[in-house]
């Protein structure tokens, strides 16, 4: 049963730390009570005596009782969390906010945008995609990082270009000798998703200016508006809507969020900011 | 028709007192030019029912400024162990906060136990504007100056005492509890509570037309309307970025969860929070929307006039006028206002 006091963390411990970049690294983390998410949500990640801060699982929604998360130090919280050992206890808190549609996905055919550290809540999507393997009409992965040496689960994507249920293309902004795939922008590797943009899907997550410029080449090829999902990582901190940080217009992004239909907020100025 | 109770003012303190058994009771007391919510301490010499809201706002009877919501990994709800308070002479611009606060904490979403403990507990006895001073703008908000709801027991102070109403079965219980101090209200007396009104709802009227405040019918836009405007610029020359304008007013409702830098000793803080401090909406990468203070002043208008009456269907502004007073840089709520409806 869900805690009265949404305010407190659950104990967790920290199973395994794996580096995924120099500045970022994936956590598996155990809650003594299980915390089911629907991809898309967030969760509050404590460090006793530190702080709280959002992040989005990484992993399977389907696994309860083992949470992974994808964090890049990059502040206070985080720069502990990056200190973090197996077998250290930190609190959980969630899951918060909307996760992604996925039965209205069903049967359609869908582009996935990742970019840089938007490959983390992405990746959850594409585990929940797997596992509902057959139920789509067809999946395109788009994924853009800087470098070669900036992508996340980089064997991972390697396997998903494999699959046959799948279609990948991977660029960076800067090509380098360990990188065969394409060299672009993001909004560069979209020409080749081969499908019927007007009942299509995209989903997108990454930094601010990768989804204003993918968003604005994704309604360009015919994509509705509200066919197009944003992730709106606000400064989320209460998680119900409450605390007031991360208010987008008339929503917030904790509550109503942070996965948004871009018909949704597009009204709302300085969305990307 | 329900008849209304008279106390006389002799019987103030023994009510007071009586109430206290059950309740931790807060009075305000006059200091200098302002009145402040003190503990009750068994006497009346200093209490002033009547005259306008005290300096400090009744949120902080509902969520305190600063409380612990979270020990360690426990399960449990810290509640303070002491009795509940009774807040007494709360005026009707603090009222409409709960219209505020009670559709963030209580009626939307996930809610919030400390609040709702609090509003279960809590014992509200309002009282009547006797007088207005210069910043009462409570009618151009919609809220006269004398409580109509969310009260338990009302007092309207005239000469001999007080004409009292009822507002819920909790104030019920608390003047049948009490009953020997009251009497039935005559005519006159009533009369004398109904010229009081008309009196000081004369003197908010021309305290509004003096001061040039647009009434509320006219708030609709004014954001929108003027969301690129240098009006926000120009008026947020002055601001310090102090926060005051945030804690003093009875509908702003954010915090900060603050945690306790002890690692043995974890404890989760609610602290009031204030969306003019820069860091309010910066996220841990370094982005933030709002980075410069006009865009924050812009910001907390646009959060009372445009967006609560979008989601609930209320300015989140009572007319109380305590901004003003507690703006170091002297920025005038009517007066952005005026200048937004203004600007067509």
């Amino acid at each position: 049963m869900p805690s009265a006091n949404i305010y407190r963390p659950i104990k967790t411990q920290v199973l395994d730390i794996f580096p995924e970049t120099p500045n970022i690294k994936t956590l598996r983390l155990k809650p003594v009570e299980p915390i089911p998410f629907k991809t898309g949500q967030f969760i509050e990640l404590t460090v006793p005596g530190v702080g709280e801060g959002p992040f989005t699982p990484s992993s399977r929604p389907s696994v309860a009782d083992v949470i992974e998360v994808t964090i890049m130090k990059v502040g206070k919280v985080t720069a502990k969390i990056h200190e973090l050992k197996p077998g250290d206890i930190v609190g959980l808190r969630g899951p918060f906010g909307q996760g992604y549609p996925l039965d209205e996905f069903k049967g359609r055919e869908i582009v996935v945008i990742g970019g840089g550290c938007g490959f983390a809540p992405i990746r959850s999507l594409m585990y929940s995609f797997f596992d509902m393997s057959g139920q789509f009409k067809k999946i395109f992965f788009r994924g853009g990082c800087k470098t070669s040496k900036d992508f996340l689960y980089r064997n991972e994507l390697e396997e998903w270009t494999k699959r046959s249920d799948l279609n990948v293309e991977l660029t960076v902004d800067k090509g380098d000798s360990d990188w065969n795939h394409k060299v672009g922008v993001v909004p560069t590797i979209l020409d080749s998703v081969d499908m019927d943009y007007a009942q299509g899907f995209a989903v997108v997550c990454g930094p601010p200016i990768m989804m204003k410029f993918t968003t604005k080449k994704l309604l360009e090829m015919g994509f509705k508006e509200n066919n197009i999902f944003l992730s709106m990582e606000k400064n989320m901190s209460c998680g119900i809507g409450k605390c007031g940080h991360c208010r987008i217009g008339t929503y917030y992004g904790c509550k109503d969020g942070p996965v948004f239909r871009y018909d949704k907020i597009k009204n709302f100025p300085e969305i990307w900011d | 028709m329900e008849k209304s109770l008279f106390l006389n003012k002799h019987n103030l303190q023994p009510f007071l007192s009586g109430i206290a058994a059950d309740y931790a009771v807060y009075v305000p007391v006059r200091k200098g030019k302002h009145r402040f919510f003190k503990k009750y301490t068994g006497t009346t010499d200093e209490v002033v029912i009547g005259e306008v809201r005290p300096f400090e706002p009744l949120k902080a009877f509902f969520s305190r400024a600063k409380e612990i919501v979270a020990k360690g990994f426990e399960d449990t709800i810290p509640h303070a162990t002491d009795k509940p308070f009774a807040i007494v002479g709360v005026k009707a611009c603090d009222l409409k906060g709960f219209k505020v606060q009670d559709f963030v904490f209580k009626d939307q979403g996930f809610k919030d136990p400390f609040y709702i403990k609090n509003r279960e507990e809590n014992l509200i006895i309002g009282a009547d504007c006797t007088c207005a001073i210069d910043t009462c703008y409570c009618l151009a908000l919609g809220v006269k100056p004398y409580p109509q709801e969310d009260f338990d027991i009302n007092l309207s102070q005239i000469e001999e005492g007080f004409v009292v109403k009822v507002g819920s079965s909790k104030g019920e219980a608390v003047v049948k509890k009490n009953a020997s101090l009251f009497e039935e209200a005559s005519e006159g007396q009533l009369m004398e509570k109904e010229n009081q009104r008309a009196r000081v709802h004369l003197e908010v009227e021309e305290n509004i037309k003096k001061n040039n405040v647009p009434s509320q019918e006219l708030f609709g836009g004014i954001i929108e309307r003027n969301y690129k405007s240098e009006i926000w610029a120009d008026e947020a020359k002055t601001c310090v970025e102090c926060g005051a304008c945030n804690t003093i007013c009875p509908t702003c409702h954010c915090f900060l969860l603050f945690d306790q830098r002890d690692e043995k000793q974890m404890a989760r803080f609610r602290i009031w929070d204030s969306c003019m401090i820069k860091e309010f909406a910066r996220v841990a990468g370094g982005a933030n929307p709002r980075p410069k203070l006009w865009m924050r002043l812009r910001n907390r208008f646009e959060k009372k006039f445009d967006f609560f009456p979008k989601v609930s269907n209320v300015y989140a502004c009572t007319g109380c006028g305590r901004c003003i007073t507690a703006c170091p840089a002297k920025i005038d709520i009517r007066k952005v206002l005026r200048r937004l409806v203004n600007n067509a």
